[in-house]
């Protein structure tokens, strides 16, 4: 199909050896002369006014060195955005969740910040708290947020019209509310910062992040300095999800810190405080509402959502939309009325997470589900007489240029055997299907563009800066693969220096799933800049016109020429000879690069949630063949197949690697296991033990990885996100599975053993009665 | 209180650190040593990122005093390279696309490395039962029990493989 | 996480060590795998003046029959148990519940029979840290007066979440408690006092020395039920014990609940229900099964992360599984 020699390849990581040795540095484990241990002192309390702080005795304890309180900040409340500036790095007022900051201490060694903790004396008024989102929206109880009414953060409204018409003239309408609780991130890595400032008052801060840009515009406004003071440095990152994208209060109280100190300093988070002091998943009441034609085509949806957001907005807008988006991209529908309501409570922030809207997604499949079951037909058919196609508008006017939406679905049902299978197995063996689209990219206004930078040594190998940030996923080699598939190099010519602020240029971050779109992108400008820079210089050497010129395995050399393979000498020249000449004939070895997506600038999640939202859309499929045992209601999950159109697969063995971490995040963990449980607003299950992850033992025997490519016109060698899709709609299809073994449709996430069981007793009961009545039918 | 002195054996070195009775070899090993390989991802011996060997067994390091692992061998995830030379189960890792974030890693190293020890050809219900203990959240297990059953049959080619490396 | 300071004592023998306790009493605690008594000391729980490590006393680590006896040293490894050919021909039950014990490399090396049987009572609300108990009132065994699990409760709630206690129980074992001077040799049944602050009747200067099971042509089995296959504590768990008569009838039988209350429950009377039952009487198991069900229910409350209803519905099923691996064992 292609002729590439280094993308599109397998090829193991560039960043494995250092891993498997042991040698990678993560943020905990740097050292830094004269560094002291940081610890933040939270709140104990869901919801108090802070009267009093005595930092006295903590402040007199030897080792201590300094101690931080909201009296050393200017009290200014920060947000991702203007209209969700809700939060202080440090508590002045009050405290609104267990675990809000209201000090930092740093100190010699971590016993003694840990005892200086306990000194510092804090004297709160307690105010009720609200722990559930619906009373939260008509408590009478002190307000969360003084200038958010009903303790509503965002109301997302999006109406494009005739709604009401179509529900009218739908043959069949249903009406089902679905729920989920909050999930977690869980990075292996817990939580850690490094700040300090150098001799030039510059800030350094290593951190694992989402993106560097996104954590140096605040300390750079908190700290009212430059951002090219401002340094954040590359580090080796234990997982983010999605999480870890803004910047987190300890992030500014590390820096606090050092600066009070002229010290470097280090936290380090607890899992317990990586569970409930950064971010969370949303819990969220999914109601949708959706009228189809005899066909079951869709022809009016109204979806109403209540997300519980915590005490802080955190990226509030977009967590509002992004199941939303999700649906209008990979479904198509006559129309559509979506109110999405993010509500404030006295619990953890909830942030934007890879598994986003379990609820909301799985209910709205299950529901199609039930809708094909009254009309007869089956999943596969009623998700293909919906499935988004190219060339078509979403209903907020995003235009969908490349989709393989269907090719997932016919090469997930062919591996599968799901014709074979569904409908016609045992009881309590199950086969179901979830199908799901992801953005590649939202708009993010001036950090939407990612620019690289490429320098020639004169030793012929190359070094590449960009933005873009690796979490885990493998960006790094994404970022190597690409540089040296342009430059004609082999990967271990490629040095990287990446997601530092201090050298590289701004990148949108990884969260918004556009590192190889957008950043992997500008890497292969700037190296075909660069490439083109040393072809004008080798083409006078080989007396040939540039265009006919190529890169590969370290050569330059003339295309397609009969004479090459053999005459090697004359048509072709190493390009390490050719970086020399350039520059010993004052030519330029360096180029740049940018990409920056064309989206629409107006369109703004709550003001105007209309227009390009991004320029490539993924589409995925994944069908999931599972056993009940009905007396125990535990699920054994016997087979996964997942299919994703990926526009490109620039490394299959990455590629296959997101899949599978994908489906064990969103369908093993997210549809059967994880979920927090609460008391009093504490949350009783923040460790591993009791937040219950997927084990190797549990996982199911075959997992079937299927790429599908559809060639972006926009994208890098045509590719789009990948590490997303595969995670909502494994939870698609774990949920149809089960419903499908159980023969009762959930909804109820996650689908533990005790649901299931009673969902079995449930069925029983009534078919020994009747004939099972379908609730929520509207006619 | 004082600190005491005691001897230890990390990857077949003698070493002489300052501790107290408190500290845990983890603490230890990334404190003192700078042997920062072996992490801490829950501190309460659940999810193995702190898995060293002990005598050959694997054992939380985060649950294990410094003082307990006086007179013992202790490997860790540093020891099992020869040099530059990474071990056939540490290439296994890398050429299987088996470390993602990598935070996991050195745990599920020390992990299956004790297992292919004592078994050098499981089947894949036995790796998966002996990487119980370790918590990977990136991978969702599937190249790792790969790169473990190929380390340790390694006739049993695949693609990934790079036998001879 | 940092534990808190300690003085640490290392014996070099069972009489150094018996000198220790009787010298310290309840200012020190032994340590044996450390995988309970460390996690607890992180959180704050506990916080003893002095660690008594068992570290050199290998004089405890032993299997061996003797007089129609099973006795094992109670520092003995979960590794050595589920290793030893004894224990999985003659005490199966108990090899079953150390194979489930959390994970290899987590506490089969490293963890102790006897760290297991003294394992403390869990519960969801009161093994969290120092920061989650901040900010509200301490529980019974916290030191304060409120039962967070069971609302009003005057008392401790807390579970024992032990699978060696319950499959030994099942086995009828009993133990050795060794002090400085003697030692005494009681019933497991009567160690466990049902007390969620202090579940074992063991004196602060007495050290658990050996467990003893009683070699019997008869039949056991353990069953457990988790939300995962590894690292999880049991939500509940059976433990059976079945002899067959010269008639090839029930002679005696055991059914013993674990993970259900603050001590794993012996079911007196659904386990006298069995006697003279055959082993294919799987009317009897499920009645015995069920009557095991309602006894447990009594006592347990929703503490240790699965549904109250699903943990008492599951009672039933452990048991019946439990009860028929026993009996095909006996019938081959």
């Amino acid at each position: 199909m292609s002729d590439y020699t280094i993308v599109g390849k397998r090829m193991s990581r560039v960043d494995s050896r250092a891993k498997v040795m042991g040698k990678a540095k993560f943020t905990a484990d740097l050292k830094l002369p004269g560094m002291l241990v940081g610890k933040i002192k939270r709140s104990p309390y869901a919801h108090a006014r802070i009267l009093n702080i005595d930092i006295s005795k903590a402040l007199a304890l030897a080792g201590v060195k300094a101690v931080v309180t909201g009296k050393d900040t200017e009290g200014v409340k920060w947000g991702v955005f203007a209209y969700t500036r809700d939060q202080q790095f440090i508590q002045t007022q009050k405290a609104r969740y267990i675990g809000d900051e209201v000090a930092g201490v740093a100190a010699v060694d971590e016993e003694t910040a840990l005892k200086a903790l306990d000194l510092i004396e804090i004297t709160y008024e307690e105010l009720p708290p609200v722990f559930d989102p619906m009373e939260a929206m008509t408590s009478q109880t002190e307000l969360i947020h003084e200038d958010f009414p009903n303790n509503i953060n965002i109301h997302v409204n999006i109406d494009t019209g005739q709604v009401d018409e179509n529900f009218k003239k739908s043959f069949y309408i249903r009406e089902d509310t679905f729920v989920a609780p909050e999930e977690s991130y869980f990075q292996a890595e817990p939580y850690a910062v490094v700040a300090r400032f150098d001799h030039e008052d510059c800030l350094e801060v290593w951190c694992p992040n989402g993106g560097p840009h996104m954590k140096s515009k605040p300390l750079s406004n908190a700290f009212k300095i430059p951002l090219h003071k401002v340094k954040i440095r590359k580090i080796a990152i234990g997982g983010a999800f999605g999480g870890r994208s803004e910047i987190c209060p300890a992030d500014y109280i590390c820096a606090l810190l050092a600066k009070k100190t002229q010290k470097p300093v280090k936290i380090e988070f607890t899992r317990e405080e990586n569970t409930i002091g950064t971010r969370q998943g949303h819990a969220m009441i999914t109601t949708h509402k959706t009228g189809v034609d005899e066909k079951g085509q869709v022809l009016a949806r109204e979806t109403t959502c209540y997300m519980d957001g915590g005490a802080y907005s955190s990226t509030g807008p977009i967590a509002t939309s992004v199941p939303f988006l999700s649906m209008e991209q990979a479904y198509r529908m006559g129309s559509v009325r979506y109110n999405g309501y993010r509500i404030y409570t006295n619990k953890p922030i909830r942030g934007m997470i890879r598994t986003h809207g379990r609820g909301f997604a799985c209910g709205l499949d299950t529901q199609l589900d039930m809708i094909a079951d009254h009309l007869g037909i089956d999943p596969v058919e009623i998700r293909l007489r919906n499935s988004r196609q190219p060339g078509e508008y979403t209903s907020t006017k995003s235009y969908v240029d490349s989709c393989a939406m269907d090719e997932t679905i016919h090469k997930a049902v062919e591996k599968s055997g799901f014709k074979e299978k569904w409908g016609k197995l045992p009881p309590f063996h199950g086969i179901g299907i979830g199908t799901n689209s992801v953005q590649t990219g939202f708009p993010m206004g001036i950090r939407g563009g990612s620019q690289a930078f490429i320098k020639f040594n004169e030793d012929g190998e190359a070094t590449v800066m960009s933005g873009v940030v690796d979490n885990g996923q493998g960006n790094e080699n994404m970022l190597v693969q690409i540089a040296a598939e342009e430059l004609g190099l082999l990967p271990e010519d490629i040095h990287l220096v990446s997601a530092d602020t201090e050298t590289t240029s701004s990148d949108p971050g990884s969260y918004s799933q556009v590192s190889t779109f957008v950043g992997g992108h500008a890497v292969k400008i700037a190296a075909q800049n660069c490439r083109e820079k040393l072809f004008k210089v080798a083409a006078k050497v080989l007396k040939v016109a540039p265009e006919k010129l190529a890169a590969k395995n370290r050569l330059i050399f003339v295309k397609n020429d009969p004479g090459s393979k053999r005459c090697k000498a004359s048509k072709s020249i190493p390009i390490k000879k050719v970086v020399r000449i350039s520059l010993l004939n004052f030519n330029s070895v360096n180029a740049e690069g940018g990409y920056w997506p064309r989206v629409d600038m107006k369109r703004e999640w709550v003001k105007n949630p209309y227009g390009q939202m991004c320029e490539a859309f993924s589409f995925g499929t994944t069908i999931v063949e599972v056993k009940v045992d009905p007396e125990t209601g535990q699920v054994e999950v016997l087979e996964v197949t997942a299919a994703q159109d990926v526009g490109y697969a620039i490394n299959p063995l990455v590629l296959e690697g997101q899949f599978e971490g994908a489906l064990t995040m969103g369908g093993q963990g997210g549809m059967l296991t994880e979920y927090h449980e609460w008391k009093d607003g504490r949350c009783i299950n923040t460790n591993m033990l009791d937040y219950k992850l997927p084990l190797a033992c549990d996982m199911p025997p075959k997992i079937n990885n299927i790429i599908v490519e559809s060639i972006d016109p926009k994208g890098p060698y045509g590719a789009k996100e990948a590490g997303m899709s595969i995670a909502m709609s494994a939870a698609q299809g774990y949920s149809a599975a089960v419903s499908n073994a159980i023969g009762v449709y959930m909804d109820s996430f996650p689908l533990t053993p005790d649901k299931i069981l009673a969902a079995i007793k449930e069925r029983k009961a009534q078919s020994e009665k009747k004939e099972p009545s379908k609730k929520n039918e509207v006619n | 209180m004082e600190k005491i002195q005691i001897f230890l054996n990390i990857n077949d070195k003698p070493c002489e650190v300052m501790i107290y009775p408190n500290d845990t070899l983890l603490e230890v090993l990334r404190d003192e040593l700078d042997l920062t390989g072996s992490k801490e991802s829950c501190g309460e011996g659940v999810c193995g990122s702190c898995t060293v060997h002990m005598d050959g067994n694997p054992v939380r390091s985060c649950l294990t005093l410094a003082m307990e692992a006086v007179g013992t061998k202790i490997t860790t995830v540093e020891g099992l390279a020869n040099g530059e030379q990474l071990s056939d189960l540490q290439q296994s890792f890398v050429d299987h696309g088996a470390v993602q974030c990598g935070f996991c890693t050195p745990g599920m190293l020390m992990s299956a490395d004790a297992l292919l020890k004592e078994n050098s050809r499981p089947d894949e219900k036995t790796i998966r039962k002996a990487l119980s203990g370790n918590i990977c959240r990136c991978t969702g297990y599937a190249k790792i029990v790969a790169a473990v059953a190929h380390a340790g049959n390694p006739q049993d080619h695949c693609p990934d493989c790079k036998p001879g490396k | 996480m940092r534990l808190p300071r300690f003085e640490y004592l290392g014996p070099e023998t069972l009489d150094q060590a018996l000198d220790l306790l009787a010298t310290h009493k309840d200012d020190a605690k032994i340590l044996a795998g450390g995988t309970d008594l460390l996690v607890r000391m992180k959180k704050r729980l506990v916080k003893p003046k002095a660690l008594i490590s068992l570290k050199a006393l290998n004089e405890l680590s032993y299997i061996k029959k003797q007089d129609g006896y099973i006795k094992i040293g109670a520092r003995t490894s979960l590794a050595d148990i589920i290793a030893s050919d004894l224990i999985q021909k003659e005490a199966r039950a108990l090899f079953q519940a150390c194979e489930k014990i959390g994970a290899i490399t987590i506490q089969h090396f490293r963890g102790t029979i006897g760290g297991n049987i003294l394992q403390d009572n869990r519960c969801h609300h009161y093994n969290q840290s120092q920061f989650h108990r901040s900010g509200r009132q301490a529980c019974h065994k916290d030191g304060g007066k409120i039962c967070y699990a069971r609302e009003e409760a005057d008392r401790c709630n807390s579970t024992c979440q032990s699978d060696g206690a319950t499959a030994l129980m099942a086995l009828g074992a009993s133990i050795i408690l060794a002090q400085k001077g003697g030692e005494r040799t009681m019933d497991l049944a009567d160690f466990y006092t049902t007390d969620g602050i202090m579940p074992h009747a063991c004196e602060s200067h007495e050290l658990l020395k050996e467990i003893i099971i009683p070699v019997q042509a008869a039949q056991s089995a353990y069953h457990r039920l988790a939300y995962r296959s590894a690292i999880d504590y049991p939500i509940v768990c059976a433990g059976v014990f079945l002899k067959p008569s010269l008639k090839n009838e029930i002679a005696d039988a055991r059914i013993v609940v674990g993970a259900m209350g603050r001590s794993p429950l012996f079911l007196a009377q659904a386990s006298s229900s069995l006697k003279g039952k055959a082993f294919n009487d799987t009317d009897a198991f499920k009645k015995a099964a069920d009557a095991s069900m309602d006894s447990a229910a009594t006592f347990a409350v929703h503490n240790v992360g699965a549904t109250l209803e699903y943990r008492c519905a599951m009672v039933s099923q452990m048991v019946i599984q439990a009860l028929e691996q026993a009996a095909a064992a006996i019938k081959a």
